[in-house]
C-alpha cells in the first residue's frame, strides 16, 4: 500500500473502499422499485376485482391473473438483488484490501436501476389496465344480465345472452404485454450483472 | 491525478471523499433507523387504509368486524419485518475491543466501510419495500372489507390478493438479510 492509500479521493485505485455502496445501492434499487411496482399493480387490480366481484362472484377467480403478474414483478427484483449480492465480495480478511471494483460497482448499480425502474413501470401498467379490464368485465356481465331480464333473446348486433370470452382474453393480452416490460428490465439487469472486475490478492 | 482536480478546501475531490468521510457507524445506524421507521410507516399506512374501510363497511354489516381484523394483522406483519431487521442489524454493530484514541493503519478500513454500507442498504431495502407492501395490503384489505360487507363468500377470494401483496414485504426482508450477512465490523487490528 502506498503513502496515500487512505486518501479517499484517489480514483486510480479500481477497488476503492467506497465501491461497495454502489453495488449495495443496486440491490436496494432493484428490490425497492420492483416491489413498489408490484404493490401498485396488486392494489389497483384488487380494487377492480372487488368492484367486479361484488356483482359477479363467479368471475372472480379467473381475474386473479393480473394480481399474480404483479407479484411476479416483485420476484424479478428479488432475483436481481440476490444475484448482485452474490457478486459482492467483502474485503479479504488477511490483508484488508478491497476486492470489489468501481467498474463492477457502477455496473451493478445500473443493473439494479434497470430492473427496478422497469418493474415499477410494468407494475403501474398492469395495475391500471387490470383495474379497467376487470371493471369492464363486470359491467359487461351486468349489462348482459339486465338485457336478459328485459327479454332480449336475439343477437341484436352483438353478444346479448352470452358475453363470450373476448373481453377477458383482451384483458389478459394487455397484462402479458405490460408484464413484458418488467422482463426487458430483468434481461438487461442480468446482462449488466455479468460485468465483473475484482482485484485478486496473491 | 487529473490537473483539473479542485484542490481548494471548499470542494470535494469526488464521490469518494463524500462517501468515505461519513462514519460507517453512522451509515449502519441510519440503516437500522430507516429499516424500522419506514417499515412502521408502511404498516401504519396500511392499517389506517384498511381500518377506515372496515369500520365504514361495518356500519351496515357489523358481522364483518372480527373476520376482517386479519387484514390489520397482515399490515402489522410488515412492521414486524422491520423489527426483525433492526434487531439483526443492531447485533452486528460492534465496537473495537480495546479503547484506543486513534485507529492505526493496520486496521481493516475497507471492512468498516463495507459493513457500514451493507447495513445501510439492508435497512433501506426492508424499509422502503415495507412502505410499498404496507400500502398495498391496506388497499387490498379495504377492498376485502367492502366486498365482505356485500357478500360473505367474497372474503376468502379477495384475501388471496392481500396475500400476494404481503409477499412483497417478505422479498424485502430476504434481500435485507442476505445483504447484511457478510457485513461485520472489525473489532481488532489485522494481524
Amino acid at each position: 500500500m502506498g503513502d496515500n492509500y487512505y486518501e479517499a479521493g484517489n480514483i486510480s485505485y479500481p477497488c476503492a473502499s467506497w465501491a461497495p455502496i454502489l453495488g449495495f445501492s443496486g440491490c436496494v434499487f432493484a428490490v425497492v422499485f420492483a416491489n413498489i411496482g408490484g404493490a401498485y399493480g396488486t392494489a389497483k387490480a384488487g380494487q377492480g376485482i372487488m368492484a367486479m366481484g361484488i356483482r359477479s362472484p363467479e368471475l372472480l377467480m379467473k381475474n386473479i391473473i393480473p394480481v399474480v403478474m404483479a407479484g411476479v414483478l416483485g420476484i424479478y427484483g428479488l432475483i436481481v438483488a440476490v444475484i448482485l449480492n452474490g457478486k459482492m465480495m467483502p474485503p479479504q480478511n488477511g490483508t484488508g484490501a478491497s476486492v470489489y471494483s468501481q467498474y463492477a460497482g457502477f455496473a451493478h448499480l445500473g443493473a439494479g436501476l434497470c430492473c427496478g425502474l422497469s418493474s415499477l413501470a410494468s407494475g403501474l401498467a398492469i395495475g391500471i389496465a387490470a383495474d379497467a379490464g376487470t371493471r369492464a368485465i363486470g359491467a359487461q356481465a351486468a349489462m348482459a344480465a339486465s338485457w336478459k331480464k328485459m327479454g332480449f333473446t336475439g343477437d341484436a348486433g352483438g353478444q346479448v345472452n352470452s358475453t363470450g370470452d373476448a373481453l377477458f382474453v383482451g384483458t389478459v393480452l394487455i397484462q402479458v404485454f405490460a408484464g413484458n416490460l418488467g422482463l426487458y428490465g430483468l434481461i438487461s439487469a442480468l446482462i449488466l450483472s455479468q460485468m465483473d472486475y475484482s482485484c485478486e490478492q496473491n | 491525478m487529473a490537473d483539473s482536480t479542485c484542490t481548494s478546501e471548499f470542494c470535494n475531490a469526488g464521490w469518494a471523499e463524500i462517501l468515505t468521510h461519513m462514519s460507517p457507524y453512522g451509515y449502519a445506524n441510519f440503516g437500522i433507523a430507516f429499516g424500522l421507521g419506514l417499515s412502521v410507516v408502511g404498516a401504519a399506512w396500511g392499517i389506517w387504509l384498511t381500518g377506515a374501510s372496515l369500520v365504514g363497511a361495518a356500519v351496515k354489516a357489523p358481522r364483518i368486524r372480527s373476520k376482517n381484523l386479519i387484514s390489520v394483522i397482515f399490515c402489522e406483519a410488515t412492521a414486524i419485518y422491520g423489527v426483525i431487521m433492526a434487531i439483526i442489524l443492531a447485533n452486528k454493530v460492534k465496537k473495537p475491543d480495546e479503547a484506543t484514541y486513534f485507529l492505526d493503519e493496520d486496521w481493516d478500513f475497507p471492512g468498516f466501510y463495507y459493513a457500514g454500507y451493507g447495513m445501510f442498504s439492508a435497512g433501506l431495502s426492508v424499509g422502503l419495500t415495507n412502505i410499498a407492501s404496507g400500502v398495498s395490503v391496506g388497499i387490498a384489505g379495504s377492498s376485502c372489507a367492502i366486498a365482505d360487507a356485500q357478500d360473505p363468500s367474497l372474503f376468502v377470494k379477495i384475501l388471496i390478493v392481500e396475500i400476494f401483496a404481503s409477499a412483497l414485504g417478505i422479498f424485502g426482508i430476504i434481500v435485507g438479510i442476505i445483504q447484511s450477512n457478510s457485513c461485520t465490523f472489525p473489532i481488532a487490528p489485522l494481524e
